[in-house]
Formats: C-alpha cells, structure tokens, sequence
C-alpha cells in the first residue's frame, strides 16, 4: 500500500456511500457512526500515503498510476492518479475537516429528517472530490468536478420542505453549470489540439509550444469559466451566499473548506498553460481582485451570520486567485489551506450559535452570547482573528505571502486593491465577531434558551481552532522540516521548472498586513463597541444610497434578475410563438386539417353499392390492361 | 385437334358475359352465377393451356380444381351473406344494401 493506491481513498467513502443510501434508513441511529468511520477511514489512508509519498527517495516526483480505460480505433483514453504534493495536500485538508464536519454533524443533525441520507451524500461529496483532486486527466476532472456538483445541490436542498431551499440549490446548480459548459468546452479545444486528456501531457505540449496562441488563450479561458463557476467568482459569486440554506456542517465543508475550492485547485494544476498563454495570469488576478474587492464591500451590510461567512469565503477565493494570478501555486494551496481551517471553524461556530439559539442566524437577534457559550465564543474568535490576519494565527502567513508574490508580480497598484479589501475583512470579521458574541444581547428571549453545545460540536471546534492558529506556520521552514515536509510548505509545493523560494519574513510587508488587520478591527471596535448600532445606522443615514446599494450587494442578484426577464423571458416568448403557431397549428394541426378535408371529400367516392364497385373493378382492370398493353408497345 | 383459339375465343365470351352479369344484374344471387361463370372461363383457360402447351403435365388441372374448391367455398360463403341480408332487409337486391358508405 502506497501512493499508487491513493484511489482507494476515493473508493472506500463512495462504498461507505452505497451502504449508507440502501440500508442507511433500516440502520440504528441511521448510520452516522459509519459515515465517520468513513471519513476516519479516508483519514489514515492519506497518512498512509502522505507517509509513502515522503519516503519515497528521490525528488518527491509525481505517482502516476493509470490504466487504459477505453481503447477505440486511433483514440486510447487512460485515466488514473497523479499523486504531487499539490494532491497531497489538497488530501490533508478534504480530510481533516470532512472528519471535523461529521462528527459535528452528528450532533447538529440529531433529530433532523432524512438524517441517513445527510451522512450518505456526505461520503458521495468526500468521495468525489478527492477523486477531483486526484485525477491525472481532465475528463476524470470534469466526472468529479460534476459529481461534487450534484452534492451540492443535493446538499443546499437538504430541507427541500422550504422553498428557499430549493430555490438555492437550483439557482447553485444553474450558475455553476454556466461555468461547467466552459469547462467542458475548454477540456474538448484542447483535447482537439493534443489528442488526449491527460492534464500533464496537455501542459507538456502548451509549453512545447504545440498550440497556437490565440487557441491557447480562448481554451485556457474556456477552462477558467468552470473554475470562476464554481469558486464563485465575480460575475458568478451569486450562488454561494443563497447555498447558506444548506445545513451549516454543509455550508463548512463543501461551500467553505473544500467544493469551492475546486476552481483554485484546478487553476494551479494549470498554472503551467496560464503561464504560457499572454495575458491568462492578469485576468486570473483581475478576477481575484475585483470578486475580493465587491465582496468585501457586500459582507460589510448583511445580518445574516451565515451571509456574512458566505461574502466571506468568496472573497478569500479571491485572494486565493490573486496568488495563482502571481504564478505562485504554492502560496494559493497554502492560503487555501489556512482558508479551509479556520473558514470551517468559523462556520461550524456559527453552526453552534445557530444550534443553541433554536435556528437564529440573524445579528439583530443575537449578541452577548459569549458568556453563555464561552467554547464556542473562543474558538471563533480565535477563527475571526486568522481570518482578519492577526499574526501569528493561521490568516496572517498566507495573506502576507500573497501581498508580497502580488507586489513582486503586478507591483503597487494590485497591492493596494487587495490591501482595501484585507482592511475590510478585518472589518466585517469583527463586526460579526461583536455582534454575535459581545455587548447586550439583542433579543432578551433568544438570549434567555441559549445554551453551550454538546462535545461533539465543540470537540471539532476546538480541534479547528487549534489549526486555525497554529497551521500557518508550517511556512518556516524549521517547521515545515519537523513535520516532515522537507523545506517547509512553501517548498513543498511548486511548479516544475520553478526554483522553490524560501520563506522569509518580509518586515515591511509585515508590519503593513498587521496595520490593515489592525485598521479593520479598530474600525468595527469603534463602530460596534458594545453592540451599539448608534454609529452604523448613523453611517447608513448619512448615505443611504451607498447603504442600500451595500445591502443588496451592487444589484447582482436584479441585473440577472432583469436579463432573465427581459432576454430569456423574450427569447422564450419568440420559441412558444413558434411552437405554437409554426410547429403546432402549421405542422402539426394543419397535417391533421389537410387530411381530414381530403378524407371530406373522397369519402363521397364510398357510394356503398355494391354494383358501382364492381364497376370500379372492372374498369380498373380494363385500365390495367390497356396501360400494360401501351408501355409494352 | 381444336385449335386453341377456340378455345380461348370461348373462354373469352365466357368471361365476358360474367362481367356483364356482376355489372347489370342488381340480385345477388345472380350476381354470385356471374361470378362463377367468370371463374370456369378462367378454368377452361387453364386446362386448355396445360393440354396444348404442355401435354405431359397436369398442372393445369390441379389449378382448376383449385378453383373449382375455392368457388365453392366462395359460393358458401357468398350464399351465407346473401341469406343474412335477405333475413334483415326481406330482399336480395344489392341496390337496397347501401348502407356500408359515409
């Protein structure tokens, strides 16, 4: 057993799939033990294989295994894994909080309907995105890449009783699906241009410079429009926040930690072909940028806990593009890794606030709960911190690294952007953090039932948060060479051909991040201090434009609203014109009318006599003969 | 000998006359005699065939006790419909079945 074997870490979830779907329900306690000896199942075979892949000798070079899947005239498809150290840690993180999120789940769901079917897409949605993460050809991707699709929309349309959640988890699949049709169309361009799917062979040939340029671009755009779909990229973030409907354990592992991540995860598998196609990597950074900046503004209005966690989370995609836009996969793993920590604890405290307080999400209502739910309160405050960027919490490493591969690459200008939107990460974390957790509650009776989750959600919680806190330091190298990774994460993780950087303490940078982070908390401090909405509703008095634009996050959500209407809605109009009145009255109705009115009149000919037919015989006979007769001369 | 031609001269007539009967005649039970009238014609065809053609075989007059079978069994049938008819209607002329149209 070893890396070649990594598929099983795919296999044994989706058996634990098959098992937990068919009999799940005749199961005691619907089989939630199962689903988190799946998971821990998972778990050790990737310590397994993390173990073999660091002791294998040499220079941590890929584990291939393939097998010829189909063999059809000129055409050989093989599929297989590929195991790097991107895969690896991709692994650790899918991993680590699927085992986090199940054992929460099993006290967040208790009670709830349907509750087998919870634990057994659970183990469909693990089992297909570490397939994702392992597959060495773009059509395996893109199975996968369908597959953690489904469980999404099986997932955010968990409580299919309420409309809202069904709207979700069609609106999540349609706009991930406008994204998925590029995918697809970018994996076909290029398999029309190399003649296979495999992703190391098509970067092979991208780099050898087989393919054109302009073709290279427009396919590795193509390619880019899955990943913006399904990272939730500007102009596409819309789906994420309304997939908060999902049960909250969901929202934490797959629209949080992992799913989301997808789009990052195949952006640095080929990275390689951005780096070669012009101008791919600045529209990959523009792209981060511009979804970092507007999310940022848009978290600043909403109340909604959950809301503000889902802005959130699009924004760090963002970051996270931004560092693949510099050309540094490593620092976007690693961001997303920090990310996948310590958004997951945040997401399960909020869970745990939402748990207590009997399904309250929104801030009006809470407040002062820290007091009455002090593990939880901690742990997320010390999630908030990480993810406005406090050293030496997780958030801090990752974002300082980026700004500096950022200013190395674009220079000034980019930094500042993504400089505004640190601030107000930090700002909207703390915002959240006071408004949840300090000052007067809000609701006196809310507050009055709150109680302290059980173990088996803070246990997860404070695992999390000791990642969250600690897990960013792995980028020292002393570290990273103590866990075993040799040179740190940093160096673990890079491009062919690139020389591993090693990380070192910019001061300059450092001291700049610590001000952003510490600006955005002062800033909401000052503004929220005791839960008082006397300054903001000042704020948003002052110019409620700007707050009404905030609140309803720049009118995405109505621009689509009005294309769907007026554009779709128009053309549909024009297709039931045609339908009706071309294909059915024309074709259809009118082949039936030209029918009846010949059988109308030829009926008259059925005179119903028996001599007038036998005069028809006869004659007919006659004309026969004489026809024969001429043609034969 | 007979030559052929007679033979197939008288068939002919045969035949005609049968035509002549289904198309003027409005009985049916008439119609049904001009109806086997044209089926002999056509046996008397086969059998003078087969003797000049073919003299050795009796092809020919197998077919013609096919026909013979088949007009009974036709005669059967027809007599069988003609005698329904008679029952409904108290008639046997054709003309007044005329009900089988739009």
């Amino acid at each position: 057993m070893g890396a070649e074997q990594a598929w099983l870490l795919a296999a044994v979830p989706a058996g634990f799939f098959l098992v937990l779907a068919l009999f799940g329900r005749q199961l005691p306690r619907g089989g939630d033990y199962l689903g988190v000896l799946s998971i821990v199942s998972a778990f050790v075979l990737f310590i397994v294989v993390l173990v073999d892949f660091l002791d294998t000798p040499g220079k941590l070079g890929p584990v291939v295994n393939s097998m010829e899947w189909s063999n059809v005239g000129e055409f050989k498809l093989r599929m297989g894994t590929f195991i790097d150290p991107i895969t690896i840690t991709m692994f650790g993180v899918i991993t680590i909080v699927s085992v986090m999120v199940n054992v929460f789940s099993v006290g967040y769901m208790k009670g709830e309907p349907r509750y087998f079917w919870f634990f057994a897409v659970l183990q469909l949605f693990v089992a297909s995105m570490l397939l994702l993460v392992m597959a060495d050809n773009l059509l395996l991707v893109y199975i996968a890449w369908e597959l953690v699709g489904v469980c999404s929309f099986l997932l955010i349309g968990f409580y299919w009783e309420k409309r809202s959640a069904t709207e979700a988890a069609k609106k999540a699949f349609i706009t991930t699906r406008l994204g998925d049709v590029g995918l697809l169309i970018g994996i076909i361009l290029f398999w029309r241009a190399t003649g296979t799917f495999n992703i190391q062979e098509i970067i092979h040939a991208a780099e050898q410079g087989q393919i054109g340029d302009t073709y290279l671009f427009v396919s590795i755009m193509f390619v880019f429009l899955g990943c913006m779909g399904k990272s939730a990229q500007v102009p596409f973030h819309v789906w994420l926040p309304d997939a908060m409907e999902g049960p909250t354990p969901v929202s934490a592992l797959i629209h949080a930690a992992t799913m989301v991540v997808a789009g990052v995860y195949l952006t640095a598998r080929l990275l390689p072909i951005f780096e070669v196609a012009d101008g791919a990597l600045l529209v990959v950074t523009l792209v981060g940028l511009t979804t970092a900046l507007l999310t940022g503004f848009m978290a600043l209005a909403q109340t909604d806990i959950k809301k503000v966690l889902a802005y959130s989370t699009v924004g760090q995609l963002g970051f996270m593009f931004v560092a693949l836009g510099t050309g540094h996969p490593a620092i976007a793993i690693f961001h997303l890794t920090t990310h996948a920590f310590f958004k997951a604890l945040l997401f399960l405290g909020s869970g745990s606030v939402i748990h207590a307080t009997h399904h309250n999400q929104e801030m009006d209502k809470l407040g002062g709960l820290w007091r009455k739910m002090p593990i939880t309160g901690t742990t997320f405050f010390i999630g908030s911190l990480a993810l406005a960027g406090l050293p030496p919490l997780a958030g801090f490493w990752s974002k300082d690294e980026i700004f500096v591969a950022l200013n190395d690459k674009w220079g000034a200008w980019a930094v500042l952007i993504l400089g505004f939107a640190a601030v107000m990460t930090a700002f909207y974390t703390t915002r959240l953090f006071i408004r949840t957790f300090m000052g007067k509650p809000m609701d006196e009776q809310v507050h009055e039932h709150t109680h302290e989750s059980g173990f088996v959600m803070t246990g997860p919680l404070m695992f999390l948060a000791l990642l969250a806190a600690v897990s960013g330091l792995v980028v020292f190298h002393q570290v990273g060479k103590g866990l075993g990774f040799p040179g740190g994460i940093t160096e673990f993780i890079f491009l062919p051909g690139e020389h591993p950087h090693r990380y070192h303490i910019d001061w300059g940078f450092a001291a700049a991040s610590l001000a952003m982070a510490t600006v955005g908390i002062w800033g909401a401090a000052w503004m929220y201090w005791g839960n008082s909405l006397k300054r903001s509703t000042a704020l948003a008095e002052w110019n409620p434009g700007v707050y009404r634009m905030l609140k309803s996050k720049f009118y995405f959500d109505e621009l689509y609203q009005a294309v769907i209407d007026r554009g779709v809605l128009g053309f549909s109009y024009l297709v039931s014109w045609f339908d009706r009145y071309v294909v059915n009255d024309t074709g259809v109705d009118g082949s039936a009318q030209v029918t009846g009115f010949t059988g109308g009149v030829l009926k008259y000919l059925q005179t119903g006599r028996v001599p007038n037919y036998a005069m028809a015989i006869a004659l007919g006979v006659i004309g026969l003969t004489v026809a024969g007769l001429v043609v034969r001369g | 000998m007979v030559p052929l031609e007679n033979y197939l001269v008288l068939s002919a007539i045969i035949f005609s006359l049968g035509v002549y009967g289904v198309l003027a005649r409005r009985n049916a039970v008439l119609i049904l005699m001009s109806v086997e009238l044209m089926l002999n014609a056509v046996s008397l065809n086969f059998i003078a065939f087969a003797a000049y053609l073919d003299p050795d075989k009796i092809t020919g007059a197998i077919f013609a006790v096919f026909v013979i079978t088949v007009a009974a069994a036709e005669v059967g049938l027809a007599l069988a419909i003609v005698i329904r008819l008679f029952r409904n209607r108290a008639t046997s002329n054709v003309d007044e079945a005329a009900i089988m149209k739009w």
